[in-house]
């Protein structure tokens, strides 16, 4: 009967971890992004990241969707207007679709990855500009881990995560898949730290972020997030550090969050 | 060095009133701290030379509308955001495509 119980809790404990608790629909996070220029940290863009729910016939799933777009001032130097969503489980942000829809000074790009999580499989097409103005696709079918991810699904995972039950110096690894290409990006908990944000002074949880053998996010602890620590583990703060500079993203608002 | 200093102070003012118009106005601290450090130099030497120089008062005058404009910028500009509707439409486009190629996935509880 012990045995029962214990295997019953087991699972209990199991299930509860890979269950969404954190993110609801409706939620809509809007951060700043700044550039560090001579010293002095300029805001250039906003970057807005919405849940919303999405029906289909057979199911329903949760939309998460992440926008960059440059302010008005630095339109005329580099427009920025990207788009990145993915379509998630709700109950367990598992990604069933991804797209990645980018407009960078005249530069474009298309990423969808339609996974198949029987087969461990994802069939990309990737579409991009010519400069005639014409489009190019290529569609492949890549394999994958069971657990590879996209890059918005994981920024959602990450909040789901039992931090509260870690302690300093835990790791964890996610594999995510960018660019055809899996990528492992380990995920350090640091410490808690309480900060100074427009949504008011935050108790956090401090993360370092690193891309395990690329040059994206440079640095072991110079990759940093900062989650509230309580049940919405709300990204209010994150330092980065990529190869022609670093920057900062601070929130600006929150709302529709889940608890 | 006081030729020099000319040189170096006027074409830092000039290049921080540049930086300083444009939106690129943060850029212009660095250039600007190099033509009020030449100006104090020439002076410092005009000084010593017992000469008077026009250049002196030019330069300060540049830096101090670059200045001023950098101040102005950074108290009264507010970030604000461009035209998204082009983005708007592809958030819209991407959606009905993203629902007709998940009409056919069937969710699985164990995923």
């Amino acid at each position: 009967m012990k045995k029962i119980i214990l295997i019953l809790a087991v699972i209990a404990s199991l299930n509860s971890f890979s269950q969404n608790q954190t993110i609801g629909f409706g939620e809509e996070l809007i951060f700043t992004a700044s550039y560090n220029m001579s010293g002095l940290l300029t805001d250039i863009a906003q970057f807005k990241m919405e849940t919303s729910e999405v029906k289909t016939s057979k199911s329903t799933l949760m939309r998460l969707k992440c926008t960059a777009a440059t302010y008005s001032k630095w339109d005329n130097f580099f427009k920025i207007r990207d788009l990145y969503e993915s379509y998630v489980n709700p109950k367990t942000l598992t990604p069933y679709l991804y797209k990645r829809d980018i407009s960078e000074g005249g530069y474009y790009k298309f990423m969808q990855y339609k996974y198949n999580h029987k087969s461990k499989s994802v069939t990309s097409l990737k579409r991009k500009k010519r400069k005639d103005g014409n489009t190019w696709d290529e569609k492949k079918i890549l394999n994958i881990g069971a657990s590879t991810k996209d890059i918005v699904s994981l920024l959602y995972n990450i909040r789901n995560l039992d931090i509260q039950k870690a302690s300093p110096g835990d790791k964890q690894n996610f594999t995510i898949l960018f660019d055809n290409e899996e990528v492992i990006i380990s995920i350090k908990y640091i410490s808690k730290e309480t900060i100074s944000t427009k949504i008011g002074k935050k108790e956090c949880y401090k993360l370092s972020l690193s891309v395990k053998g690329k040059d994206v996010l440079k640095g072991s602890e110079s990759n940093l997030l900062w989650l509230t620590a309580d049940a919405n583990k709300v990204p209010v703060y994150a330092k980065f550090k990529i190869p022609v500079g670093n920057g900062e993203l601070k929130i600006v608002s929150a709302s529709g969050l889940k608890n | 060095m006081k030729k020099s200093l000319i040189i170096s102070g006027f074409i830092t003012a000039v290049l921080a009133v540049i930086l300083a118009v444009t939106p690129l106005s943060n850029l212009s601290i660095i250039p600007l701290i190099i033509g009020f450090l030449c100006g104090l130099g020439i002076l410092f030497i005009s000084k010593k030379d017992k000469k008077r120089t026009k250049t002196i008062q030019y330069i300060f005058l540049l830096v101090t509308i670059a200045l001023c404009l950098t101040i102005y910028k950074g108290i009264f500009q507010t970030s604000e955001l461009g035209d998204t509707e082009q983005l708007q439409q592809r958030e819209e486009d991407n959606l009905e495509d993203s629902k007709e190629i998940l009409e056919d996935i069937e969710i699985d509880e164990d995923f």
